[in-house]
């Protein structure tokens, strides 16, 4: 069921070889430091967060530990997948607490020469894309490298306003 | 280096405590100049943080703890005798290598502060020229007189708190009264093995039963803990009648019951952690108010939530001033009293009823309640005919309502009127209480009542919307089953302002479906529970489908319960900044439910507060009764909102046209005939105490206030009604704007509270 791929550890080194960690939402492909990710598990059923953004696609019970999901599709400004659509939660360390991605499909681990890392272009900076920190040519893809603190910013204190009290 | 910040962050954990034993042994020092073991004790600590810091190249750090070994060795070969100087330039030296290590811990430099004085002054101390021309700290103390001549129960209350027995039977084989001393904390103080004891030397760490554990690692396996928990609950369900399994079964509940208690207690802590930093607190604030003050500690192995110590930190270190500063007079006023010259401050920690209760008490000048009476009439918090039928206790929590303060002096340490408002609030902000008595000429108490942990909490847990939702049960006022209109229970009010009529209360309700965005509906429900809480100052109904039961499995017999013990786990900084939830707890079928913030709530959903404290009758500190004020002028706000306003306080209507109006920064003012008539606008006032641009309505109706009440005018949009009130008033304006909220025109409406309004206005207005 849950594939544990390695411990959670630090952010990537400035220069040298990386580890990328990389997925599918929305045919697309994005990739986040191998290291920060905990766990890799299908997704179940989470409770939801009333009022919360609506990226926020509620809470995991992952043995005792209360884990936020994140819909990297709502996220990343892509349409909602299909409700019949499996997806993958991809656990991942951030600050010392564990976020779900929820992503389409998880692709491979992948070492990369931090020198083939190029800056985002500017045409992708659109508000949803702000977490990309940098594009790496894949031979037969554009990888989307992720910042997971960034994943975290723009979905902090943001609270739908909820129906009026009655 | 990475090694080397991991060794430095030992470094600085060990220094920490060490400097936190160095401020006990020299207040202990104090009262018994003499002891060889404390002096022993001192010079060791100081010397271990020499060494340290200069394996780690802190050279500023090295220097300054070189300079105060070389006096503590004199001290130590007793070629100085301790006194009060010395006491004060060595503990400026413990606050200089404090200041130095916070800066290692921040910045991991040792910080621009230039020590050169004080090491001059230890030097000068040294060679023995201190108390003279050395000495930094005035002469606020007596000399201490030897030991032998002392009173016996002085050195006993300053020494024992921070002595172990070991110490105390030394102590005692040259000083026979003070084992004979009726306080008895040193059984207290005793065992608490975290703090490594001088006593007991710091070189023998093999004999130490205690290991430092990452805090990470307990809360890892208390939710582990937790999970077993709910793997054995669906094995109690799940398993097949088969009686060895059966038996297997029964066996694993009862080893994790047990195991779950032993994770939840690695959780608690001594209050000791907290009670050994106020010997040093104390000693300092008595010199600074030129006050003899002898501290008793008691009940310091009194164990709780380590997360609820650093949290009572604040409160219990603000009634300590409190006592010290207001509560304990100056000897000579103490001894015309025919007191002891020296005050007695006394710490108690016990539990109580599955709470901790901390008690402050000083045998000081107290407060006296009529004192507090006549501030609470004059300050308009009560009534003179209320407040003479009111209790001592009850008129004691008007200390508690912000800025109020009986200090006929202002000083440096305390009696500005703000503190005691804030030790409420935080107290009660970790599910606490906190009371006062007091009585003039012998003292006062504060009891502090709170919690023995926020990591297991009993709550309701209710559906809404098909959600689970967990409401913690000390909020929980009563439930309320809702009935279709006609009957006993129904919901009232506009659109907007839904109140639940209770007995003689409008409260008001929240449909926690539709505010949660749950589920919508354009006819309100008439079937469900109202779920009555009160937090602070606000007392609300949620309005929920229904609350859900536990069966409980006790002595064999089921009984079924809406309480359920529920385990709180941190939703984490993604989630927490929302407001609306204090955590989430994991339920038996392993789903997750959040817990409500009924703070944040109630200020996400605009709930006002009731007047003043909750506990008042409904008039109190108002100027209307309802013989001459039963007719209210309502109107409805630029906002829209619904408000009334006594009838008696208006003086006449006008609509105003827009030319009439002339604004002046953000404020309005309307040109009547000659003159110049202030506006008020209410949403202004009510929404927010923030100045917000005023409304640019073509036209507005002005409603001209009574001279008595200031001949200012509201800004209003359109005028509803005059009517009669068909309620009473229920108080609930809080800060300011509102009087509360009444029946008036068939509607629940606000009522402004207008002498308030106008001085806000008079206020908001000045330049």
């Amino acid at each position: 069921m849950t594939t544990p791929i390695k411990p959670a550890s630090s952010v990537p080194p400035p220069t040298g070889i990386a580890r990328w960690c990389s997925f599918l939402v929305a045919d697309r492909c994005f990739a986040v430091d191998a290291g920060s990710v905990a766990e890799v598990l299908r997704a179940t059923t989470v409770n939801r967060v009333p009022l919360a953004a609506a990226a926020i696609a509620g809470l995991l019970n992952l043995r005792g530990r209360i884990v936020p999901v994140i819909d990297m599709r709502l996220r990343l400004g892509f349409p909602p997948a299909p409700a019949e659509q499996r997806r993958i939660n991809l656990v991942v360390d951030i600050r010392n607490e564990w976020y779900s991605l929820l992503v389409d499909d998880l692709l491979d681990v992948t070492s990369y020469d931090t020198s083939q890392i190029e800056p985002p272009s500017g045409s992708r900076s659109a508000a949803a894309l702000d977490a990309v920190v940098g594009l790496l040519p894949a031979a037969d893809r554009l990888v989307h490298l992720l910042d997971p603190a960034r994943i975290l910013q723009s979905l902090i204190a943001t609270r739908v306003r909820g129906l009026s009290v009655g | 280096m990475a090694d080397n910040d991991e060794f430095i962050g030992e470094f600085l954990i060990e220094a920490a405590e060490n400097l936190d034993q160095l401020d006990r042994d020299l207040v202990a020092l104090e009262a018994d100049p003499r002891n060889p073991d404390r002096l022993a004790s001192i010079f060791r600590t100081v010397h271990t943080i020499k060494g340290t810091c200069g394996f780690f190249g802190f050279t500023k750090l090295s220097t300054i703890s070189h300079h105060g070994e070389h006096l503590l060795g004199r001290l130590r070969d007793g070629q100085l005798v301790f006194n009060d100087s010395l006491a004060s330039l060595l503990l400026e030296l413990v606050d200089a290598i404090r200041t130095i290590l916070a800066a290692i811990e921040t910045t991991g430099g040792e910080g621009g502060t230039d020590f050169d004085s004080l090491c001059q002054r230890l030097d000068a101390a040294a060679a023995g020229a201190v108390g003279t021309a050395g000495a930094p700290e005035p002469q606020a103390e007596p000399e201490p007189t030897p030991p032998q001549e002392r009173n016996p129960d002085d050195v006993a209350a300053a020494v024992a708190p921070t002595e172990t027995p070991a110490e105390t039977a030394k102590t005692a084989n040259h000083l026979p009264p003070e084992g004979a001393a009726p306080p008895e904390p040193p059984a207290a103080a005793a065992p608490t093995p975290p703090t490594p004891s001088p006593a007991a030397g710091r070189p023998s760490p093999v004999l130490d039963p205690t290991i430092r554990v990452d805090v990470g690692l307990l809360d890892t396996i208390v939710d582990l803990v937790g999970e077993l928990v709910l793997a054995r609950n669906q094995l109690r369900t799940a398993a097949p009648e088969d009686p060895v399994l059966q038996g297997a079964i029964n066996r694993v509940h009862a080893v994790t019951g047990e195991l779950q208690e032993a994770a939840m207690k690695t959780r608690m802590a001594p209050i000791e952690q907290l009670f050994s930093k106020f010997p040093r607190i104390v000693r300092d604030l008595a010199n600074t108010c030129q006050k003899q003050v002898e501290l008793d500690l008691d009940g310091a192995d009194t164990e709780l939530d380590r997360t609820l110590i650093e949290k009572i930190r604040d409160p219990l270190t603000h009634l300590i001033r409190n006592a010290i500063d207001h509560g304990i007079e100056s000897a000579t006023v103490r001894q015309a009293a025919g007191k002891p010259a020296a005050g007695r401050l006394s710490l108690r920690a016990f539990h109580e009823s599955g709470q901790v209760t901390i008690e402050v008490e000083d045998d000081g000048g107290g407060i006296a309640v009529e004192a507090v009476r006549d501030k609470a009439i004059a300050r308009g918090l009560v009534s003179a005919e209320e407040a003479a039928a009111m209790s001592a206790e009850r008129i004691f929590q008007f200390i508690f309502q912000p800025g109020f303060s009986t200090a006929q002096a202002v000083t440096d340490i305390s009696g500005r009127g703000v503190g005691m408002d804030v030790v409420r609030t935080n107290i009660e902000s970790i599910g606490g209480t906190v009371d006062i008595n007091s009585q003039p000429g012998v003292g006062t108490v504060v009891r502090v009542r709170v919690p023995l942990t926020l990591a297991i909490i009993p709550a309701l847990i209710v559906t809404s919307g098909g959600e689970r939702l967990a409401i913690p049960q000390p909020y929980v006022q009563e439930l309320v089953a809702l009935r279709a209109a006609g009957e006993t229970h129904t919901i009232e009010g506009l659109e907007g302002a839904p109140v639940l009529r209770l007995r003689d209360r409008l409260v008001p309700v929240v449909f926690m479906d539709r505010w949660l965005g749950l589920r919508d509906w354009t006819e309100r429900p008439t079937s469900g529970t109202v779920v009555i809480v009160r937090v602070d100052h606000h007392e609300f109904g949620l309005v929920v489908d229904a609350v859900t039961t536990t069966d409980s499995n006790r002595n064999s017999s089921v009984e079924t319960t809406s309480l359920w013990i529920i385990v709180v786990k941190p939703i984490g900084s993604l989630l927490a900044p929302l407001g609306l939830y204090s955590g989430a707890t994991v339920m038996g079928d392993g789903g997750v439910v959040l817990i409500l913030d009924l703070r944040g709530l109630a200020m996400a959903a605009d709930i006002p507060a009731r007047a003043q404290d909750t506990e008042q009758p409904a008039t109190a500190g108002s100027p209307l009764t309802q013989a001459e004020a039963d007719r209210y002028l309502v109107c409805e706000t630029h906002g829209g909102r619904r408000i009334a306003v006594p009838l008696q306080q208006v003086e006449r209507l006008e609509t105003l046209r827009p030319e009439q109006i002339s604004s002046a920064g953000d404020r309005q003012f309307a040109k009547r005939g000659s003159r110049l008539t202030r506006l008020i606008d209410p949403d202004q006032l009510l929404v927010s105490f923030e100045r917000r641009s005023p409304p640019a309505a073509a036209s507005l109706v002005g409603v001209i206030l009574t001279a008595d009440t200031g001949g200012d005018a509201l800004s209003v949009a359109r005028i509803i009604d005059v009517d009669r009130a068909e309620s009473d008033l229920e108080p609930g304006g809080g800060a300011a704007g509102l009087l509360g909220t009444l029946l008036v025109g068939g509607a629940a409406t606000e009522v402004l509270d207008v002498p308030a309004a106008a001085r806000w206005a008079a206020h908001a207005t000045a330049p």
